[in-house]
């Protein structure tokens, strides 16, 4: 369908439109006009994938020098894929449009881990034995040692991908990580340094939100991209906790041991090496003076992990003389692992800025603020002039060396908790030192500065005032998109007592109340009873999870379950999780039906789909707040309330509600999906919950149905169902919820975004 | 008393329907008179009663029930003034009594003919196959069962679901006491079925265990105790011999694990993209979290995943089992290594693209047009192009098809390649010149068409003597396929066969075709022989058979 989108002529890949993706659409295309940011909700499942890379697509064909780069953040890997597999439909629609090939090149970039086709490597299951086996292969000084000794392996991909490979380009088309693999295999060259080599000239680049949100990873990998491109974050509502999660780093008493073994690895190798030739040494004590930071250009193997510290922040200066000398610096590091040994010998919880840690190691061991800031790129260097290529094995110290930049770098937004023990095992000491970011606008905030267009974009972003606020930015398009039907193919219901009248409530001083946790049991039993295919229920927690089943064993609610429906339980081992999966969609897809139960804020219901018979009724069981007691999140909220003046009960209910947002959307993949809703708690109702939901979740709960009780909501769901049963056509839809080309244009557009659109002032 | 039958037991104060009157156990018959009358209000043939039942044992009242073959029933309550020991006793005896006469009276139904019965009011061809065959006596009884039927049989057998495993089999073995502070576990067949289906561990253990080393119900004795049963216990290390089935269990699982996940949607460890060492970010380690809660509680959400892969295994089994049962040794191959895929890369790579591209479809926002074109896969497409056509006509045949030849060949390749292909590239389809060709070949009387009847003989025949036409076509079919199935005779029974066949052939034809033919020719002149020149053909060329291999026979004996 060939759409005109404010002059903007947009190749969309289908016969037919939804009206929210035309006005998603018609949106982005303003955002990206305005050269601003924005923010867009559109209910999951209504194709926002597709709009966006149609629209992008067509706009960088248009305005080649507005536009030159889409670069797409996603969160899992198969969320990854898929935007690939889309770009690919999409661009074979144009290449049947057109009767050529159209110069565009889309590349996924990954860990290594999912890349690697080395023989012996890639059978690592692990990521970080995967990265530290390639680096011992591809190490600048592994190879040149190699030029001149057989015996010393290097990985062959790499050597013809740097003989040949890094001079070619990829031909337009899109590149899936399979793809990559087979095009490495076929060509000879590693798949992984294509990919990297790629990122600086493709178009379209896909992958995961670490690779540009976190300074560590980011300068590495996503330096080159030009000012010119659309940054886009899909489901994106977690990515304040993505930022906070890049920028801390967290000291165990395990990481202190290992760091301090690190430390006299490194102190015997220097000697060793100014036995055997102190040359090395000296011209990188020399480089040190010359203040320059890497005269040499850095071979992008010899890279692990770059300065924790944003770009902007990156020092120009030249490292401080008290470690400039390697042994100099071995002991500077030693006498930091020292102060932060007796740090974590404590017996009560503190807590403080990064000025009064920074003024107690001033006292303490007399370190100064601004050696500590080069720290992390005093040890990158000196692990390089050591010829050290594996650095997992100093991972420890790589972590305590980063602490040290981060710690003296920022003084604002970031706190220190030092916790001798876990709460709930007083008796075990387990010393943890948190350096905590608090403020996600840091981590963030470069990204908004240097990228003309952000697009921040999910399924579940209401309230929508809290992101701009969280990450500070202003988005100069911020729209929440309803979700047209023709048919009300959601039921959201908010079930507040069971049918005893007991109010159903997760909250503290009820959970563990017998009647509660029966009349939840109830409610699934009966949901079980009408409901066909597959049911998902969620828990605030895992611990809430095991003792109820534990009580619903007792009380023979799992029997009576089972009688049903097969049992499959989230547990706190993904493998295993995995595996229940796996046979909770076989058991659902041969028709015996099954019940999943799940946790919020869990691996499954972040990550995985329940579309269509896979679930057709999600249960929410209480509110998935966030464990209030810990004193991080207590900083946090603290934070928040004095710096962007965000209430503390706000910013927790808005966390609580987008994850049970996140929950109850897995259900609804599309407008042929159906799903009931179920919000199992009486705090639901209330009216600061409620309008904390999505717009289209909202739109459908209407007031007769926030206050059932487990019987009236099987009421309703009975009802429910049967017309949902009934068969449903494309003519249903058309004009309403599905628009040929000629309605397009006849309806208007204004039309069809007052359909589409709720404009938040 | 209407009969000369003696009276065998005679009880009084028997209840029936509300009113009390006498029972009678008679010779032939069980009879009841309500009291003050001299007519017998009840009376029941011991032939007519299919079986009796009592009361159970503790119910106040106390009641024998007979039920009649037709299902109806009817019940009797003893009330002898003399207490329940007393009314217990009469009822036992005539229970007693009863159960002596009514085995006497069963009729001896012929099982077999009961099946057979249902088997052709099941199967409404075999049925006619029977009435054609051998009502008109084609073939007799036995023949027909022993040759035509099996294959129905067969399939019958087949088609029977296997009973799947209940998600709660083992919660619905309820305990109930018994009496003096113990438990009862009742236990059926089915229910053991489903223990060892979905435990397999423990079906080994079984027969391990039974009869050598303990008696059966000693063996469920154990089970029940065992803490494999009641998932709430943790297994310690006692001397359980269920503690093994759990660790087997256990390493299946883990097995199951380690083989991997082959749905990228799923697995929730590949999920994640970042590498990154302990102590950045803020995740909190897996190592730290593993000790939090209850292991009581965590072990037993364990076992009730596992329950639930085990059960769903159970069914797999069973259906794998099935499908090797039904289709034979080939199609079961194919199909479990359909469901197994396997582990090449190659495969994986597939399945995944095949998964997320499912993921992707919007059904609604394809157009509507891309039908799904089913592939016609044609094993001899010159017949498919043909028809039927005689042995005769072929070799006139010939030239013709010389002559359209390029049109065929272009024909086939179309045929062969699904439709969909051709859709989307129109400058693949043939000329305009050869397709016109083409249809006049087609068209009646073309070089195509010949061996065709015509359209209108269709139109004109009267739908009973079309249906007559059906069965008949029916009949010959299955008899000639048998007859076609003896050559080439190779053994002594094949050659008997043949002849028999050949018998049964020319019976067919005079008791069934012929008077078929006659009847055609009186009520529908038109046709005449038309209608049934195939059948006549078929026939003939299954009788010329016939003839030249007896011909080569005498030939040999010459």
């Amino acid at each position: 369908m060939r759409l005109d989108i404010e002059g903007l002529i947009v190749h969309f890949p289908y016969e037919y439109i939804y009206p929210e993706q035309y006005s998603y659409m018609v949106e982005l295309k303003r955002a990206i006009d305005a050269k601003g940011h924005c923010l867009l909700e559109m209910p999951s499942g209504t194709g926002k994938t597709v709009s966006l890379l149609a629209l992008i697509v067509a706009y960088m064909r248009q305005y080649p020098s507005e536009l030159c780069k889409l670069v797409y953040c996603s969160r899992t890997v198969p969320e990854i894929e898929k935007v690939l597999e889309e770009l690919r439909r999409l661009l074979q629609y144009y290449e049947e449009q057109f009767k050529e090939k159209i110069p565009i090149t889309g590349v996924v970039l990954s860990s290594r881990k999912n890349l690697c086709i080395h023989k012996d490597v890639r059978q690592e299951k692990d990521g970080k034995i995967v990265d530290g086996r390639c680096h011992n292969l591809t190490a600048s000084h592994v190879r040149e040692r190699h030029l001149t000794d057989d015996s010393v392996p290097v990985c062959t991909y790499f050597e013809d991908f740097e003989d040949y490979g890094n001079e070619s380009y990829l031909e337009p088309g899109v590149y899936t990580l399979d793809d990559l693999k087979s095009y490495g295999a076929k060509k000879g060259w590693c798949p992984y340094f294509i990919a990297r080599h790629a990122v600086s000239y493709a178009n379209i680049v896909v992958y995961s939100y670490h690779y540009l949100l976190d300074p560590k990873i980011a300068e590495i990998v996503s330096k080159d991209i030009p000012k010119n491109s659309v940054v886009v974050f899909d489901e994106a509502h977690n990515i304040d906790n993505v930022c906070i999660d890049s920028m801390s780093v967290k000291i165990t008493k395990r990481i202190i041991e290992r760091a301090s073994a690190n430390l006299l690895d490194l102190a015997k190798t220097i000697r060793h090496m100014k036995e055997v030739g102190p040359r090395r040494l000296t011209e990188e004590y020399q480089r040190m003076v010359d203040g320059l930071r890497e005269t040499q250009q850095a071979r992008e193997t010899d890279m692990v992990l770059a300065n924790p510290v944003l770009p902007d922040q990156i020092l120009q200066e030249a490292i401080p003389g008290n470690i400039r000398d390697a042994e100099h610096f071995v002991g500077f590091l030693r006498r930091f692992v020292e102060y932060l040994k007796i740090r974590l010998r404590v017996q009560f919880v503190v807590q403080e800025s990064p000025a009064g840690f920074l003024k107690d190691i001033m006292q303490k061991v007399c370190i100064d603020r601004k050696p500590l800031r080069f720290a992390a790129e005093r040890l990158a260097s000196l692990l390089k002039t050591l010829e050290i290529a594996d650095q997992t094995d100093f991972s420890a110290l790589v972590v305590v060396s980063h602490l040290a930049t981060l710690v003296s770098t920022y003084t604002k937004g970031f706190i220190i908790i030092v916790e001798p023990f876990e709460d709930k095992t007083p008796n075990i000491p387990n010393p943890i030192l948190h350096f905590r970011c608090l403020d996600a606008s840091i981590a963030v905030k470069p990204i908004f500065d240097r990228f003309q267009t952000v697009v921040i974009t999910s399924g579940t972003l209401s309230p929508l005032d809290m992101y701009p606020k969280i990450l500070d930015f202003q988005p100069k398009v911020m729209t929440s998109f309803s979700m047209t039907l023709a048919r009300p193919c959601l039921l959201p219901m908010i079930v507040s007592k069971g049918n005893d009248q007991v109010a159903i409530s997760s909250k503290f001083e009820s959970r563990e109340d017998q009647s509660v946790v029966r009349n939840y049991g109830q409610l699934l039993v009966e949901i079980v009873k009408i409901v066909p295919d597959g049911v998902v229920c969620f828990f605030t927690s895992y611990l809430y999870l095991e003792s109820v089943v534990a009580a619903w064993y007792d009380q023979g609610i799992v029997t009576t379950l089972q009688r049903h429906k097969l049992l499959f339980i989230e547990t706190q081992d993904p493998a295993e999780t995995s595996l229940a999966l796996l046979n909770y969609i076989k058991a659902c897809e041969r028709g015996r039906g099954a019940i999943l139960l799940s946790v919020a804020r869990g691996k499954v219901s972040e990550g995985v789909d329940f579309d269509h018979h896979l679930g057709r009724a999600v249960v929410m069981i209480g509110i998935p707040y966030v464990y209030t007691q810990s004193r991080i999140l207590k900083a946090r909220l603290e934070y928040l309330r004095d710096t962007f003046q965000i209430r503390e009960n706000d910013f927790l209910t808005f966390d609580a509600m987008r994850h049970a947002a996140q929950c109850v959307g897995r259900a609804i993949r599309g407008k042929t999906d159906y799903g009931i809703m179920i919000f199992a708690d009486k705090r639901f109702s209330s009216e600061d919950k409620r309008s904390k939901l999505p717009r289209w979740i909202q739109e459908y709960l209407t007031d007769n149905l926030v206050n059932l009780s487990t019987e009236e909501s099987i009421q309703c769901a009975k009802r429910w169902l049967k017309q949902m049963a009934q068969p449903f056509t494309r003519e249903d839809q058309l004009g309403i919820s599905l628009l040929t080309l000629e309605q397009l244009q006849k309806e208007g557009v204004e039309n069809i975004q007052q359909k589409a659109r709720q404009k938040i002032k | 008393m209407t009969s000369s039958e003696d009276v065998l037991l005679q009880v009084s104060n028997v209840r029936y329907q509300k009113k009390t009157g006498t029972l009678y156990v008679m010779n032939e018959r069980l009879a009841w008179m309500m009291d003050n009358r001299d007519t017998v209000s009840v009376s029941h043939r011991y032939a007519d009663i299919k079986l009796q039942k009592i009361s159970p044992e503790g119910k106040s009242k106390i009641q024998l029930q007979v039920v009649l073959h037709d299902s109806a029933a009817s019940t009797f309550q003893f009330t002898n003034v003399g207490g329940q020991a007393e009314q217990i006793r009469e009822r036992d005896s005539v229970k007693d009594l009863l159960m002596q006469l009514l085995p006497k009276f069963k009729r001896k139904v012929n099982k077999e003919l009961e099946e057979k019965n249902k088997l052709l009011t099941d199967n409404p061809t075999l049925l006619q196959l029977y009435k054609d065959l051998v009502i008109s006596k084609v073939i007799t009884s036995e023949e027909f069962w022993a040759q035509h039927a099996p294959k129905y049989v067969k399939e019958n057998v087949g088609n029977k679901q296997p009973i799947g495993v209940s998600g709660a089999f083992l919660a619905d073995i309820k305990p109930q006491t018994d009496g003096c502070n113990g438990l009862k576990y009742k236990l059926t067949s089915d229910i053991i079925e489903s223990i060892f289906k979905t435990y397999p561990a423990v079906r080994r253990k079984h027969m391990e265990y039974v009869p050598h080393k303990m008696s059966e119900s000693e063996f469920w004795t154990k089970f029940f105790q065992s803490h494999y049963f009641h998932r709430d216990r943790i297994h310690s290390g006692n001397k359980d011999i269920f503690t093994e089935c759990a660790k087997i269990d256990d390493q299946d699982m883990d097995k199951e694990i380690d083989s991997g996940i082959k749905d990228p949607l799923v697995d929730i460890n590949s999920f994640g993209d970042t590498t990154f060492s302990e102590g950045f970010g803020v995740g909190s380690d897996t190592s730290a979290n593993s000790h939090t809660g209850n292991i009581v509680h965590q072990n037993m959400i364990k076992r009730f995943n596992q329950h639930s892969f085990m059960v769903l295994k159970a069914c797999q089994h069973s259906i794998t089992e099935n499908g090797t049962a039904e289709n034979g040794q080939k199609d079961a191959h194919t199909s479990s290594t359909v469901a197994k895929d396997d582990g090449d890369d190659e495969d994986v790579t597939v399945i995944k693209k095949r998964r997320i591209q499912e993921k992707l479809t919007y059904d609604d926002l394809e157009s509507s047009s891309s039908n799904v074109a089913a592939c016609l896969n044609l094993s001899r497409v010159d017949r498919y192009l043909h028809g039927p056509i005689t042995d005769t006509n072929s070799s006139t045949d010939v030239p013709a098809e010389k002559v359209s030849s390029s049109v065929m060949r272009e024909l086939i390749r179309l045929m062969e390649s699904p439709l969909g292909s051709s859709h989307r590239n129109p400058a693949a389809l043939i000329t305009p010149a050869l397709a016109i060709n083409a249809v006049g070949e087609l068209s009646p009387g073309g070089s195509l068409m010949k061996g065709f009847q015509h359209e209108a003989s269709a139109s004109m025949t009267p739908a009973d003597i079309e249906t007559d036409l059906k069965t008949l076509y029916l009949s010959v079919c299955e008899l000639l396929r048998h007859f076609w199935a003896c050559f080439p005779p190779t053994t002594p029974q094949l050659e008997e066969k043949a002849t028999t066949m050949h018998e049964t052939l020319h019976r067919f034809h005079a008791a069934k075709l012929k008077p078929f033919e006659d009847r055609v020719i009186r009520e529908c002149s038109p046709l005449s022989h038309n209608i049934t020149s195939h059948l006549n053909q078929l026939l003939n060329s299954a009788y010329r058979k016939f003839a030249i291999w007896q011909q080569r026979k005498m030939q040999h004996f010459r």
